[in-house]
Parts: structure tokens; C-alpha cells; sequence
């Protein structure tokens, strides 16, 4: 697997200080976002992502698409670790405790209904900042403008927190 | 007097049921919702199936979190805005010399189409109403001490139902079911904003349960 660095046109050209530097993001955000028992695997989790980035063949053209590519497929492949990382965890636990089969319905919570029951603007504006994206990213990502973003937000947020208290969004 | 959005965040986040992982989108497609590159019924899916499956509300979290350390890194953080879908497209460099030609017809059209004589015997048109608008009518800057928020009427409305906020999106106070179009802050809220400032907005309820949102105002408080 071992290929010869900074002889193409891949990933294996991206600057050093950058895969650094994702690295640490990844592994930052790995540790916050992720449960204790994936997040205590979190720089394994993210070396093996990035070797499997830096395998990537030459036609990927990450290194001319630049940095935010870069970043771009860093992400989906960290990723796509964790599913993976995931998926064995969930099968060696329900092995270790003889279960089958997928997990079963989960109960409902009342903040997941209270969401549900948003309008679509403000459900998804929401959602996505409970997610931990600002209101300028919200408008990025739903093309809006600021001000849009900034008023679904906050009319969901007042309407999750109604419902919350026991009355109609 | 109610949960930050932070407490909410760590509630919402906490409920999130794991799932197996098997009809998950893939990764890519969460970074291409973040960038601006799909359509809002797409992202919507997205961002639902993120709420209802522990595994991708992980990948979101993280992909705020990289997303905001690649545009804080990036040169060019043009990168990181819309490329397609709501963004503009780019114009060719042909067009370029063309674009001042093409804005004079538009407007010379425009103007035409204003002006012109409405041609012999053609049918009035009634025009739909227009939909009603709250507009803010008190001062954007007030005295802490005897603030007071007003907004335009809307003549259907039985009641207004209006929302204070921080800048940081935590409510503060709301006054529901008021007949009259003013609100006078509480010295509470006032006292805890003095010296900064407030996001308010107002939902007319109309007579036959229908609600006029506002725009977001702003009022500070000196």
C-alpha cells in the first residue's frame, strides 16, 4: 500500500501543515461529538482515516481542488471511520450478549416530538443549530439570508421551548 | 427563565436514538448540504435523519465543527460558500463586456412596460390585497428604565403574541394574547439588557386563527 510521495497529482501532495492541521480538528471534534467508549479511539479513529485519505488514488485531484477540499474529504472519510468503527462496537457488543438484528424502536422523547411537530423552516433551521451550526451557517447551508436564518432559528427555538412547557407550537 | 440553546442542544442531542447505521446518507452528502450545494427539500431530509439517528447527529456536530475551522483556516473562504444550487451562477467571461448592454434593456423594458397606454377596451384587473405586515414603530434605542415596544396594527388581528430575546437567541420574555399593540418591557428584562441590546418580534393572531409573523427588530437599551 505504500506509494511514493510527491510524485502525482493526488492527496499524497496536500501540505503537511494542513493534514496536520485537520488532524487536530478531527480529532478535537471527534472527542466532543462522539461517545466515551468511540471517543477514547479518536486519534487511532483519525490517523487510520487519514492513511485511508492519503491512499486515495492520484486522479482524486485533491491537490488541485485546494484546501477546502481537502478538508471536504477529510471529513467524509473520518466518517465513514467512525460508521465503520461503530458498526463493530454495536456487533461485538450484541454478539457478547447474544442479540440479533438491529436495535429494536426506540421511546420517544418529548424534545424529539416537540422538533417534529416544527414547522419545516423552522424544524430544519433548528435542527440544525441544536446540531451546533451558527445562524450565518444555517443560511449557508439553506441559502437563505442571515436575517431569515436568524429569524427561523429563534421563532423554532421559542416554539420548541412552548412546547417544551406543555402548549402548541 | 428558560433552557439556553445550549441546554437544549445537550437535551436534543442526549434523546437522539442509535440506529444501526445501515440507511444512513453518505458523509458527502452532509458536507454538500452544509456548503449550499442542495435544494432545501433536500437538506431538510438530511437534517431530519439526523435527528432521529445518534450516529449522523454525530457527523453533523462534527462537520460544524470542521467546517468552521476550514473557513478559519482557508485563504480563500470563498471556497466554503455556496457553489451551486442557491448560489448565483458564475457568468462567463464573454458576458462580461455584454452585461452593461443587456441592464440598459432590462431597464429600458421595465420602464415600457410601466408607462405604456393600456391598450383600448382591456378588462380592469383587481389587484389581490396585500398581505399584512407588522412593522416596528417604537425607537430602535430607548432608555432601559421605561422601554417600550410598539408595532403596526393589523387590522385583522384579535391578539400579538411577542417574543424577547438575547442576542444569543434566549428568550426573555413573552407576552402572549395582548389586545394592544405596544408592549412595556418588564424592569426585570430591562435591567438585565441594560446596556445592550434585545431581538423582539411580534405573531399577529388573526380572527380566524391565522398568525402574521414579523420581521426580527432589535431595540437597544442605553
Amino acid at each position: 500500500m505504500a506509494r511514493t510521495r510527491g510524485g502525482g497529482n493526488g492527496p499524497q501532495d496536500a501540505d503537511p501543515e494542513s493534514i496536520a492541521r485537520i488532524r487536530q480538528v478531527l480529532i478535537r471534534a471527534v472527542e466532543r461529538h462522539c461517545p466515551p467508549t468511540l471517543a477514547a479511539h479518536r486519534e487511532d479513529l483519525v490517523q487510520i482515516a487519514l492513511v485511508r485519505l492519503l491512499e486515495r488514488p492520484a486522479d482524486e485531484e485533491i491537490a488541485s481542488r485546494g484546501a477546502s477540499y481537502l478538508w471536504r474529504v477529510a471529513y467524509t472519510v473520518v466518517i465513514d471511520e467512525i460508521r465503520r468503527s461503530s458498526r463493530q462496537q454495536r456487533q461485538a457488543e450484541q454478539l457478547a450478549r447474544g442479540e440479533g438484528g438491529t436495535p429494536g424502536p426506540e421511546a420517544r422523547s418529548e424534545i424529539l416530538d416537540c422538533i417534529a411537530a416544527l414547522q419545516d423552516r423552522r424544524r430544519t433551521a433548528v435542527t440544525l443549530h441544536l446540531q451546533g451550526f451558527r445562524v450565518g451557517e444555517v443560511a449557508a447551508a439553506l441559502g437563505w439570508t442571515a436575517k431569515q436564518a436568524e429569524n427561523l432559528v429563534y421563532r423554532g427555538l421559542a416554539d420548541l421551548r412552548i412546547c417544551l412547557e406543555g402548549g402548541d407550537t | 427563565m428558560t433552557e439556553s440553546p445550549d441546554e437544549l442542544a445537550r437535551r436534543f442531542r442526549a434523546a437522539i436514538p442509535d440506529t444501526d447505521g445501515e440507511s444512513c446518507p453518505p458523509a458527502q452528502d452532509f458536507w454538500a448540504a452544509a456548503a449550499g450545494e442542495l435544494p432545501f427539500e433536500r437538506v431538510s431530509v438530511l437534517v431530519d435523519h439526523g435527528a432521529g439517528c445518534a450516529p449522523c447527529a454525530q457527523a453533523w456536530s462534527i462537520l460544524a465543527d470542521v467546517r468552521r475551522a476550514a473557513a478559519e483556516g482557508s485563504e480563500h473562504p470563498a471556497l466554503l460558500q455556496p457553489r451551486s444550487g442557491h448560489a448565483p451562477p458564475r457568468r462567463a467571461r464573454w458576458a462580461r463586456p455584454l452585461l452593461p448592454l443587456a441592464l440598459s434593456g432590462a431597464l429600458a423594458t421595465g420602464v415600457w412596460l410601466m408607462l405604456r397606454p393600456a391598450p383600448p377596451g382591456a378588462p380592469p384587473v383587481e389587484r389581490g390585497t396585500t398581505a399584512p405586515v407588522v412593522r416596528a414603530q417604537s425607537p430602535t434605542v430607548q432608555p432601559a428604565g421605561e422601554a417600550v415596544l410598539r408595532w403596526s396594527e393589523v387590522p385583522a388581528a384579535s391578539s400579538y403574541n411577542v417574543t424577547v430575546l438575547t442576542p444569543d437567541l434566549v428568550v426573555v420574555h413573552q407576552a402572549l394574547g395582548l389586545s394592544a399593540s405596544e408592549l412595556r418591557l418588564p424592569a426585570a428584562v430591562t435591567q438585565r439588557a441594560a446596556g445592550s441590546g434585545l431581538l423582539w418580534n411580534v405573531d399577529a393572531v388573526l380572527e380566524d386563527g391565522r398568525t402574521v409573523a414579523s420581521p426580527t427588530f432589535e431595540v437597544q437599551l442605553k
